[in-house]
């Protein structure tokens, strides 16, 4: 008997906590979160990554001047067009980067360009340096500038 | 409780049908109620599904034997822990496990993404719940029932399998079904992407980070395997080639392909198509995998009873899921199409697909040889089969240049990697390979495979080190930073990478246990107490065994396991030139309610070679249990199995590089740049310290 | 275009070889897998497969074992067509699982070749473990 009782119980509760929803109105969201990434963000943080990849190998000695050079420019070229894909998202109001940074994507834009922001983790550095302070990643994924540095590290 | 068990999955079958038609129609009409509906229902099944489980176990641990599955893998005097293992032991309740598995990572999925990838969900809880409802329909209405009633009860069971009766019961069987259901979910996002039209970056890395889980879960089953094997079926081997084995390999080869082949999607947009491909057929081995067990449709010492009518739904079950990917992908071409070429073929991007094309090559080798029988029948009406001679002629040399490919992976660079370079880089790996394999070959070493493997394996070994050797010298002198720290700080960076590199580290050492294998020593002889045998080992050194006599417990005497009838041990002296170690016993083992005697090994393991004795034959068991002393002579197997023990170390890496590789990281996280740093600096733009 | 070109080599390169291997590998190791009946049927017509190494799936006779001259001996049957039976020697050692006990049914897989004095000379005997099988009702019925 008290089975019975148990089952009827249990499919009425089942019953309840499905369709409750439905009967009151409440939602689960159906649309991209604020804080998730877009398609152009998920792309610019993969080119961003190419480019500390790119520096890692020639650091590595897995690259030539020639061929690292070359690298560097075509996915800084990427790069910026990520980033300005992602601006034109910000202002018309896709992306999820709030409008307070987008002083933080021009920054990083003009960085790239003079070479002293991380590629990697987005930070600031002084204008001499070689390395991130913060992340240690190689400077200098610059686009058609001066590298600041030399080959750096190994002699592989 | 077992009567709320049973009834439990009859409620749960049409709350999974509610669940999937919830989920698709409010993927079709946006409809946010409809979908939170969904997702309830998902843990609405989960739980019922415990009840399920739940009660089956009850069953066991009260000794219900009016239920057929109860009474025909447990008895009164099981162990407890085998009885609650009997949830698993048998076809039936492991249907419910399976099911049990796939809902647990249901609702993980649906817990950990609601707040993340809203635009897929709908459709990855119907397709969950679509499946969740075939295991169920399976469950009710094919005679697996685990709640089926004998119509009497009987005064006891038929008892656990004695080979069944081990830990390693307890523990392979979930890991297997672990990675096996959680291959499910990943399946799920690639059937969302295609319907809901987004095939961009982001179901990429929710479908990576899964499929790395399963395959996590599958490596160490598969494994756990091998070792269960080698320790419990008494003939040194670990790896037969039978049916059941192949099947478990299949999907984790696919998988391991998409691991790699997803990173070319992610940097360079190609390969969409090969990548959908490869989900949905990793999906599909798994259910494969399962059908191979349960039908009995190929002949293996591991497969359940052959029954036809769960071997046909499942068989339609596959073409279905098949048939769904194929429609779906092809109405999506045009949404797939690649938006790069390879540049060159001195790439990582051309290393990967090659990779992938050995791993795919496996694959087919595997599954055309264990369908051979099949085939065959079918084609030409006689059933063929062919057997490990055929999987290793065949796989050995896909391996090989495989783990050589493990090797030039890590040292070309994406998109083009500069000839001078390589040449510079491979010189002193290839040298300390060709130096290993030289070395071997001077000293009498003239087995071509050995030749071969320990030669590749140093030349990749060496590639590895150089690499975690360089990364850790750069970043130590600009960090500052002392060696250690520099290497912990390096491989946290960037998990993806070093994580992969510590995998295939384990995969070498992995192949570098098999090859030892051509050098075990197998001596067969027959010894009465006091005498002794002298095994030499590869290594050089000589064991000496001694053989100083059997004793028994009985039924009454053992303590250790109710349902032991007796347990005939004999005991060896072992000696290494002439140092004397500890003893070794192998033992002959009745159960009550078996009639089959199982043999236990005696193994010593050190970490270059295992010796390993089996206690092959006593010639009148009967009288020797008596302590007869004239039945006391016996016949021992002794082997000595050099780097087998490299297996397991290897397996225990792989899993570690896995779980680098699946620890989440800081990914989105803002990096916030100390207050020292330049004025210019404020809040730092996400991009994620390292990359997975 | 060029690069493709490559590629499409490479893969059909690939290929190639995978099948050679494939198509050797069988063609060398392949066994036929028989059961008892057609294993007798076959060599009644063609003598010279009595050379020929085989795959055979049968039932234990219960009873049928006997020990010596450092052999296994035992009989096997056709589990469908139970009047066909053949006995097998083996001189390995005989798998846990083995049992020629009437109350128990046990399947092995033998491999080897039917000599022409009508023994099969077994070179691997492989039982099935038994309880993989459910027990049937009247089994347990009985006890």
């Amino acid at each position: 008997m008290s089975v019975v009782v148990g089952a009827v119980l249990l499919v009425v509760a089942v019953i309840l906590f499905i369709l409750q929803p439905m009967l009151s109105g409440r939602r689960a969201s159906l649309h991209r979160e604020m804080d998730e990434p877009t398609e152009a963000e998920s792309r610019r943080r993969i080119t961003l990554l190419a480019l500390r990849d790119v520096e890692y190998d020639h650091a590595t000695g897995k690259l030539d001047e020639a061929d690292y050079h070359a690298l560097r420019k075509e996915l800084a070229v990427e790069a910026l067009a990520a980033l300005e894909r992602v601006d034109f998202e910000t202002a018309a109001g896709l992306g999820s980067a709030p409008p307070e940074l987008e002083n933080e994507i021009a920054r990083l834009r003009s960085g790239l360009r003079s070479g002293s922001t991380c590629a990697s983790c987005g930070s600031g550095n002084d204008g001499a340096s070689r390395f991130c302070a913060y992340c240690g990643a190689s400077l200098g994924a610059a686009v058609g500038g001066p590298s600041p540095q030399g080959s750096p590290s190994d002699p592989a | 409780m077992n009567l709320l068990g049973e009834l439990a999955l009859w409620i749960a079958l049409p709350v999974a049908l509610l669940g999937a038609v919830l989920g698709f129609v409010a993927g079709r009409h946006q409809r946010g109620d409809l979908q939170l509906g969904a997702e309830r229902s998902v843990y609405a099944v989960f739980g019922l599904t415990i009840l399920a489980s739940a009660g089956i176990i009850s069953n066991f641990l009260n000794d219900r034997f009016e239920y057929l599955y109860t009474a025909s893998y447990s008895n009164r005097e099981l162990l407890t822990w085998y009885k609650v293992a009997g949830l698993w032991s048998g076809q039936r309740g492991s249907l419910l496990f399976w099911l049990l598995f796939l809902m647990l990572f249901a609702s993980i999925c649906v817990w950990t993404n609601q707040r993340k990838n809203r635009e897929f969900m709908p459709y990855v809880v119907g397709v969950l719940c679509t499946i969740a409802s075939f295991f169920l329909i399976v469950l009710l209405f094919a005679d697996v029932n685990p709640y089926e009633r004998l119509g009497f009860t009987p005064a006891n069971g038929q008892g656990l399998n004695p080979q069944l009766q081990s830990y390693w019961m307890t523990i392979h069987p979930p890991m297997l079904y672990l990675g096996f259901t959680s291959f499910t979910v990943p399946f799920a996002f690639a059937i969302a992407a295609l319907v809901s039209g987004r095939l961009d970056l982001r179901w990429i890395n929710v479908t990576r980070r899964w499929i790395l889980l399963s395959w996590f879960f599958l490596a160490i089953g598969i494994i756990l395997g091998m070792r269960w094997a080698y320790e419990e079926l008494g003939w040194g081997g670990y790896w037969f080639w039978d049916p059941v084995e192949n099947a478990s390999l299949l999907p984790w080869l696919s998988a391991t392909a998409f691991l790699h082949s997803i990173q070319i999607q992610e940097s360079r947009g190609m390969l969409k198509v090969w990548n959908m491909f490869l989900v949905i057929l990793t999906f599909l081995l798994t259910i494969f995998a399962t059908f191979l067990t349960r039908s009995g449709l190929i002949e293996s010492v591991h497969s359940f009873a052959q029954e036809l009518k769960i071997a046909y739904i499942f068989l339609a079950f596959l073409f279905a899921i098949a048939g769904t990917g194929v429609v779906l992908v092809l109405w999506r071409l045009p949404k797939l199409k690649s938006e790069n070429q390879i540049e060159s073929f001195l790439s990582r991007e051309s290393a990967f697909l090659f990779n992938n094309l050995l791993l795919l090559s496996v694959l087919f080798a595997v599954l055309w040889g264990t369908l051979f029988p099949l085939i065959s029948e079918g084609l030409t009406g006689e059933k063929i089969s062919v057997g490990p001679p055929f999987f290793n002629r065949v796989n050995i040399p896909i391996g090989l240049i495989l783990l050589t490919l493990t090797g030039i992976g890590p040292v070309i660079a994406w998109r083009r990697a500069s000839k001078q370079n390589i040449k510079k880089n491979f010189t002193v790996p290839v040298g300390v390979g060709l130096a290993v394999a030289g070395g071997l070959f001077a000293i009498g070493v003239r087995h071509g495979f050995a030749l071969a493997t320990f030669g590749i394996s140093s030349f990749v070994m060496t590639v590895i080190v150089i690499e975690f050797f360089k990364g850790t010298r750069a970043r130590a002198r600009i960090e500052n930073e002392n060696w250690a720290v520099a290497l912990t700080h390096l491989i946290a960076r960037n998990r993806r990478r070093w994580g992969g590199y510590i995998v295939h580290s384990g995969v070498v050492i992995f192949f570098a246990g098999i090859a030892g294998s051509s050098f075990d020593v197998n001596i067969r002889q027959t010894l009465a107490p006091g005498e002794s045998a002298m095994i030499p080992s590869p290594l050089g050194h000589e064991y000496k065994l001694t053989y100083e006599g059997m004793s028994t417990t009985s039924a009454t005497a053992s303590n250790s396991n109710d349902n032991l009838a007796f347990q005939l041990v004999a005991l060896l002296r072992v000696e290494k030139n002439g140092k004397v170690l500890r003893n070794l016993t192998t033992e002959k083992r009745g159960y009550i309610a078996q009639n089959q005697p199982t043999t236990e090994v005696g193994i010593r393991s050190s970490f270059l070679e295992d010796l390993y004795v089996i206690l092959s034959d006593v010639p009148d068991i009967r009288r020797a249990i008596m302590n007869e002393p004239d039945a006391q002579t016996a016949t021992f197997t002794f082997m000595v199995n050099p780097l087998v023990g490299w297996i397991w170390y290897g397996g225990m890496i792989v899993a570690i590089g896995g779980l680098i590789g699946l620890w989440p990281s800081g990914a989105g996280a803002l990096v916030r740049a100390p207050a020292v740093a330049s004025a210019r600096i404020s809040k730092p733009v996400p991009v994620g310290a390292a990359d997975c | 275009m060029p690069k493709n070109g490559r590629f499409l080599v490479g893969l059909v390169g690939v290929a190639a070889v995978v099948t050679y291997l494939i198509w050797t590998g069988v063609s060398q190791t392949m066994q036929y897998y028989m059961t008892p009946s057609e294993l007798v049927a076959k060599v009644s017509v063609d003598p010279s497969f009595h050379e020929v190494g085989v795959k055979v799936g049968g039932r234990i006779v219960s009873g049928s074992y006997r020990k010596g001259g450092g052999l296994h001996g035992f009989t096997v049957e056709d589990p469908e067509q139970l009047s066909v039976t053949f006995p097998v020697e083996y001189r390995g050692d005989l798998p846990d699982t083995f049992s020629d006990r009437p109350e128990m049914i046990v399947d092995a897989v033998l491999e080897g070749r039917f000599r022409a004095d009508g023994v099969f000379d077994a070179t691997t005997v492989l039982t099935k473990c038994g309880s993989r099988y459910e027990a049937s009702p009247e089994a347990l019925r009985a006890g």
